[in-house]
């Protein structure tokens, strides 16, 4: 009973390392399949192009000789049809290089696209942070509400009694800040300490006259970046536009 | 061929050609104000004039014979006026009706920017944004080298 027991432990065991051998071995020889067809893909068409017809016949004689291995047929029987298989596979890597090329440059194309737009963001905003280090930074924004009494044709921006912009606005742009945009209007530096931010507003006002009007804002720029925003609105009650500059902490 | 030499010869001092064309904004005499870069996509054509200036007036309607032809194509067309007597140049945008659009430069900075040092000068703008063909003493014999690269610009 026990000769019996371990002779068939050692049955199961040669089944098994079998199995994993055979499994190896078809393992070993997708691995060297796929690997003969890439090189033949990527082999130059026209420097290398005996190389590549080569080395398609081998990976075709080689998935033969799996498709053999798989149905358990005998070698003799699978050896003619290497050739045939191979000569009307060789025709597919022909193909499918075009294709795969074209793909593969769409992907490199588009990856350098995306590079170069990243590369130019972070240039911008390390030019910025250059330019304009956070402790001496003022930024200047305007947004509009309705604009039902007010329709905005330039802005003069005045920090200390000094002009630093003078914008004009197109149709379009007061359509995107009436939609609800905020543009930057001004990016500076300031030292630390009291300032002074003068805006003069222009266009057409209540029944579409000419209409002028400023607003000022007295800050202090401390330790770090300074936000400032122009607000232009409707007073409904006096029917009349209002400006108004907030201080963003 | 001659005229194409002169052309080319006349141009190539021209520093912006090939570069971007810088970007401004301006207020036109219709009271619209107008900026540069909302037009890429299409054609620009700039022309800047003065109105004491007689090849101007002959050369603004030429351009707004083009202008009204080709507008549906893509192009869009100024004309910078750099007089020092912004009374003079009204006068004339009010005499002299044109399709399109005559814009105030008044400090001259736009005519800086472009390193205008004669009048008329005209500046063909792709679609790109690219400055691509510049004509100075624009006349009517200039007219056909014109029409054959704005049209290039607009097949583009």
């Amino acid at each position: 009973m026990p000769v019996m027991k371990k002779t068939g432990r050692i049955r199961h065991c040669l089944a098994r390392s079998t199995t994993f051998a055979c499994m190896g071995l078809l393992l070993g020889l997708s691995l060297a399949a796929l690997t003969l067809r890439a090189r033949a893909a990527d082999a130059p068409a026209a420097s290398s192009a005996p190389n590549a017809a080569q080395a398609a016949a081998v990976g075709a004689q080689v998935e033969a000789a799996l498709a053999a291995a798989d149905q358990g047929s005998s070698a003799p029987g699978a050896a003619p049809a290497g050739p045939a298989s191979a000569a009307a596979t060789s025709s597919a890597p022909t193909a499918a290089p075009g294709a795969a090329d074209t793909r593969s440059l769409d992907e490199d194309t588009q990856q350098l696209k995306k590079d170069v737009v990243d590369l130019n963001r972070d240039l911008f905003v390390l030019e910025e942070e250059l330019l304009f280090p956070a402790n001496t930074q003022v930024a200047v924004y305007i947004s509009m509400d309705v604009g039902e009494f007010f329709a905005l044709d330039a802005v003069t921006l005045k920090i200390d009694n000094k002009e630093v912009t003078n914008y004009l606005y197109t149709p379009r742009e007061v359509d995107a800040l009436l939609k609800g945009g905020v543009q930057r209007l001004y990016l500076g530096n300031l030292k630390v300490g009291n300032h002074e931010l003068v805006a003069f507003f222009s266009g057409k006002g209540p029944d579409n006259r000419d209409y002028r009007r400023g607003a000022s804002l007295k800050f202090d720029k401390s330790i770090g970046a300074k936000y400032l925003e122009l607000k232009i609105e409707d007073r409904q009650r006096k029917m009349q536009p209002e400006f108004e500059i907030k201080d963003w902490e | 061929m001659l005229t194409v030499l002169c052309l080319a010869a006349s141009a190539q001092g021209f520093a912006l050609l090939g570069q971007s064309a810088p970007d401004f904004a301006l207020r036109s005499f219709s009271g619209t104000n107008v900026r540069l870069s909302e037009d890429r996509g299409d054609v620009v054509v700039l022309t800047f004039w003065g109105s004491q200036c007689g090849v101007c007036r002959r050369q603004l309607d030429l351009l707004d014979h083009s202008f009204t032809t080709y507008r549906s194509a893509g192009l869009h067309m100024y004309g910078v006026s750099v007089d020092d007597d912004a009374a003079h140049a009204r006068q004339f945008v009010a005499a002299h009706p044109l399709g399109l659009m005559l814009l105030e430069d008044p400090a001259k900075d736009v005519a800086r920017l472009y390193q205008i040092d004669n009048l008329p000068t005209t500046v063909l703008i792709d679609r790109g944004g690219i400055v691509r063909h510049v004509y100075r003493d624009f006349g009517p014999r200039d007219e056909a080298l014109y029409l054959s690269q704005l049209r290039e610009l607009l097949n583009e």
